[in-house]
């Protein structure tokens, strides 16, 4: 049965209207490769290429089909078969692979970035002739990177014994877009009495990179992920990026080649939680017990789910929980909350005309509530949020729920 | 493979970004909602007004081009397929929602809109399109007048051609007509409009349409009810409906799918049950109350074991989600599932119930019932392999019974809403009188003499 209902949830069919931009038609087609009665044509990449992952189809499939899963495999053949292509090829394996490198190519570009035009919100307009390769407005990146100005051991503030050690995994947007979101959130969890540890040698989570099909390097990272935190006794890992916690949990659905690899994977998930979940499900802070930062009082606020967790990892009651009890804003919920932002990593890099027609809708979506504040968990989601409310001359700011609590 | 010439000439129609031709793309246009029966087109073009459909067929017809009209693609039984190649007419994006008149409880649409988005637009205006084809998230209207759809709401609302004021259609000589009008009442000369509705895309294309809405309902009332004996269940349909309650949907569930949705979603169906009848009530408050009670009492009467009100939405959506997922559950459990669409008159669910009961013993093949007992529409599902040839064999011959049964001893017909296709044309000519095909030939070749019109479907 091929009922084609992913065609309603599709975020990319609903502005294309094309049966290869579903998952029916891109499923149907990589059928085909396995049946050797279809190649990786260069139109059969932008087929593959040309999908969010933002699994809205496969958490609405009647038959339960793992689309993202064959879109990530279909990818992996490819980069198997093809290569990389020599941008990818540098980007990941030369530099987002190579912690040291990666860094340093941050501070290169956060040298030169002055030559661009900045809007607020931390956005640089690209010049419209660099625009014209197809590329998306960046964000601009911090004058100081997190990893500069953080400390290897953070003890509970209340010097008293910490109830757990925690480890901090910070993520490239973290670490060179908002090192303050870092911060807020080592702030807040030593606040609570927890000891908070950031090993130096972590990596980037490997989200762009595995979901690109180079799940070669993805291991590499995974590997130097677990590493990482293996000594150091931690009784959990936490991020305030939702992309990262899900990577980080994932390693064992779309990495594993081998049985070690798969259990070793496993053993790791089970200490992952995004900072969303870990304040209410671990911590167990009770919703009513955040306090409202002052400069949010008297405002109307509503979330954005970004698909990293309410569809990879099922994260959509915590924050709407703590949302809602906060004494001083009020909560609107948001039609179509969970349909995704556009962004989708690389996604936006390539099709950008298109991620903003998909950001499009989701702005409409905003509009309707009234809100002042869009608040969300993943400062991949944030980046394009704030240019798309840029573009389209909202007032609305966007937040991660961790700046709007002391 | 086309000319690079009329490549080119379509282009200049649709412009180049609504044409497509790489053999990627025509792959993905093979198939229809079963992938039972795949062709590749040699095009696919979207056209978005009336004005380019027309010089689309006026092409085609002069290049003596097959063109099959597609909506969303949803169809099972081989619709939207281009048997014979040629042009692929994607509709999708020929989609707006021209207007929605509350005065006269009528919409005016294109043919690529969606029937949820339809749906969900009406409903802020307080109004509904009664016809709900479970395809509905990606079914296009074009697509649902073409093949006549109905769903569940079938037995108090009817189907799609209740539903149908008008249209504008492009016939294959690329002239626009426009059959019916905007009226509920129209005896202006032969019906033509129906000729078009559930003509499966063999006569014209569809550009727009007239509908007839509905006032959404004010209120609903889920009921589920419990049998330990299948046929007692196809009786309660009907002693439900004579003793005065019209729901607007009696679905049923055998063992087996109860079974099955258990095991994927516990949601405390009585696993040992035979059979349940989900009822849907809808209408103003107060009636829905009574009606609810009412059934209960009715099929408690006739040998219900229980009956259930669910006494809240959230236990009502329980249901009608175990009731979709039941769907899922058939194919996901067989290699191939023949889900057959044959509807018999409602008195005689019981007796053909029972007798594919004996058909599923008789051939030793997994047969379940899932399906629209309200309107008869009970899509009996034979579930096989074709690796297993001596299997698929039994399956095959438990088919064409239950389908002939159907059709000749109890009075039905062989197909409720799929409409014929490419599935059902053995069957078709086994069960319809020769004249009656003939006359179809007849208005066919009146209407396109051609046969470019998705040539291959229906007698062929």
């Amino acid at each position: 049965m091929k009922c084609g209902f992913c065609s309603f949830f599709c975020p990319v069919y609903q502005e294309e209207k094309m049966e290869t931009s579903v998952a029916r038609g891109k499923n149907y087609l990589v059928k085909q490769v396995l049946a050797g009665k279809q190649e990786f044509t260069p139109e059969m990449a932008d087929i593959i290429g040309k999908c969010l992952l933002c699994k809205r189809c496969a958490a609405n499939c009647p038959a339960k089909t793992q689309i993202d899963r064959v879109v990530v495999a279909a990818r992996a053949q490819m980069v198997k078969e093809k290569g990389l292509g020599a941008i990818k090829n540098f980007a990941f394996r030369k530099v987002m692979a190579n912690r040291k490198a990666f860094g340093k190519y941050a501070r290169l570009m956060q040298k030169f970035q002055w030559m661009m035009p900045t809007t607020e919100g931390k956005i640089k307009h690209l010049p419209d002739f660099v625009k014209g390769l197809g590329k998306r407005n960046f964000p601009s990146l911090s004058k100081t990177f997190l990893r500069d100005q953080i400390k290897p051991v953070y003890k509970p503030q209340n010097g008293e014994k910490p109830k757990m050690r925690v480890g901090f995994f910070m993520g490239c947007a973290t670490d060179f877009v908002y090192p303050e979101l870092g911060l807020k959130l080592i702030d807040f969890l030593t606040r609570h009495g927890v000891e908070v540890v950031v090993p130096e040698d972590q990596n980037c989570c490997g989200a762009a990179i595995y979901f690109s099909g180079d799940v070669e390097t993805g291991r590499m990272l995974a590997d130097l992920n677990i590493k990482a935190y293996k000594d150091l006794n931690v009784d959990y890992i936490v991020t305030a990026c939702g992309t990262c916690s899900s990577t980080l949990k994932d390693y064992q659905k779309y990495l594993p080649d081998t049985e070690e690899q798969k259990q070793r994977y496993e053993e790791f998930e089970k200490k992952i939680k995004d900072s969303t979940e870990f304040v209410i499900d671990i911590l167990k802070i009770p919703p009513q017990d955040f306090k409202l930062r002052k400069e949010f009082e008297g405002k109307t606020v509503t979330w954005h789910d970004p698909c990293h967790l309410v569809r990879y990892q099922n994260i959509k009651d915590q924050p709407r929980a703590i949302l809602k009890a906060l004494k001083g804003i009020k909560y609107v919920e948001m039609p179509n909350a969970d349909m995704c932002c556009g962004m989708g990593g690389s996604f936006s890099v390539y099709h950008y005309d298109l991620t903003k027609k998909i950001a499009g809708k989701k702005m409409d979506g905003i509009k309707a509530t009234g809100a002042d504040i869009v608040v969300t968990a993943c400062p991949g989601c944030m980046i394009n949020l704030i240019d798309n409310v840029l573009l389209n001359k909202m007032p609305q700011k966007v937040h991660h729920f961790l700046e709007l609590v002391e | 493979m086309l000319k690079e010439s009329l490549i080119s000439e379509f282009q200049k129609i649709v412009g180049k970004d609504n044409v497509l031709t790489a053999p990627e793309a025509l792959k993905a246009y093979s198939y229809d909602g079963t992938t039972s029966w795949v062709h590749e087109p040699d095009i696919v073009v979207f056209p978005t007004t009336t004005d380019e459909v027309s010089r689309i067929m006026k092409l085609a017809n002069a290049e003596k081009i097959p063109v099959t009209p597609r909506g969303g693609g949803t169809n099972v039984s081989g619709g939207s397929v281009p048997w014979h190649g040629g042009i692929v007419m994607a509709m999708t994006k020929f989609n707006q929602i021209l207007k929605i008149d509350k005065e006269n409880l009528t919409a005016t649409v294109e043919p690529g809109v969606v029937l949820q988005d339809l749906t969900l637009r009406l409903a802020k205006e307080g109004l509904f399109f009664p016809p709900d084809p479970q395809s509905f998230l990606g079914a296009t209207m074009g697509g649902i007048i073409s093949e006549n759809a109905g769903g569940p709401a079938g037995v108090k609302y009817g189907v799609t051609k209740q539903y149908v004021l008008g249209v504008e259609v492009v016939l294959p000589s690329g002239e626009v007509i426009h059959l019916g009008g905007r009226t509920l009442k129209n005896v202006v000369g032969y019906d033509l409009l129906h000729i078009f509705i559930s003509s499966e895309g063999t006569l014209g294309v569809i550009t727009k349409a007239e509908l007839k809405l509905n006032p959404l309902p004010q209120a609903r009332k889920t009921l589920c009810v419990v049998y330990d004996d299948v046929s007692i269940a196809g009786e309660g349909v009907f002693r439900v409906l004579e003793n005065g309650v019209i729901p607007c949907k009696i679905e049923m569930v055998d063992n087996w799918v109860i079974n099955r949705i258990e095991e994927m979603m516990p949601i405390g169906l009585p696993k040992d049950a035979d059979a349940c009848l989900f009822f849907e009530v809808d209408g103003i408050p107060e009636v829905v109350e009574k009606e609810a009670q009412k059934i209960a009492e009715i099929t408690k009467q006739y040998g219900a074991k229980e009956a259930r009100i669910a006494p809240n939405m959230d236990e009502a959506n329980k249901y009608w989600l175990a009731r979709r997922a039941g769907f899922a559950a058939v194919f996901g459990k067989a290699k191939q599932v023949f889900a057959e669409d044959v509807t018999v008159p409602r008195g005689n669910i019981p007796k053909f119930v029972k007798k594919i009961r004996e058909l599923a013993k008789k051939y030793d093949v997994e047969i379940v019932v899932l399906g629209h007992a309200g309107d008869g529409n009970l899509h009996p599902a034979v579930l096989t392999d074709p690796a297993n040839k001596e299997h698929y064999e039994r399956a095959l011959k438990a088919v064409d019974e239950i389908i002939e049964s159907a059709a000749v001893e109890f009075g039905g017909v062989l197909s409720g809403e799929h409409g014929i296709g490419l599935e059902k044309q053995k069957f078709m000519r086994k069960v319809t009188e020769p004249a009656v095909i003939n006359m179809m030939k007849g208005i066919k070749a009146l209407i396109d003499p051609n046969n470019i019109m998705n040539p291959g479907k229906i007698w062929e």
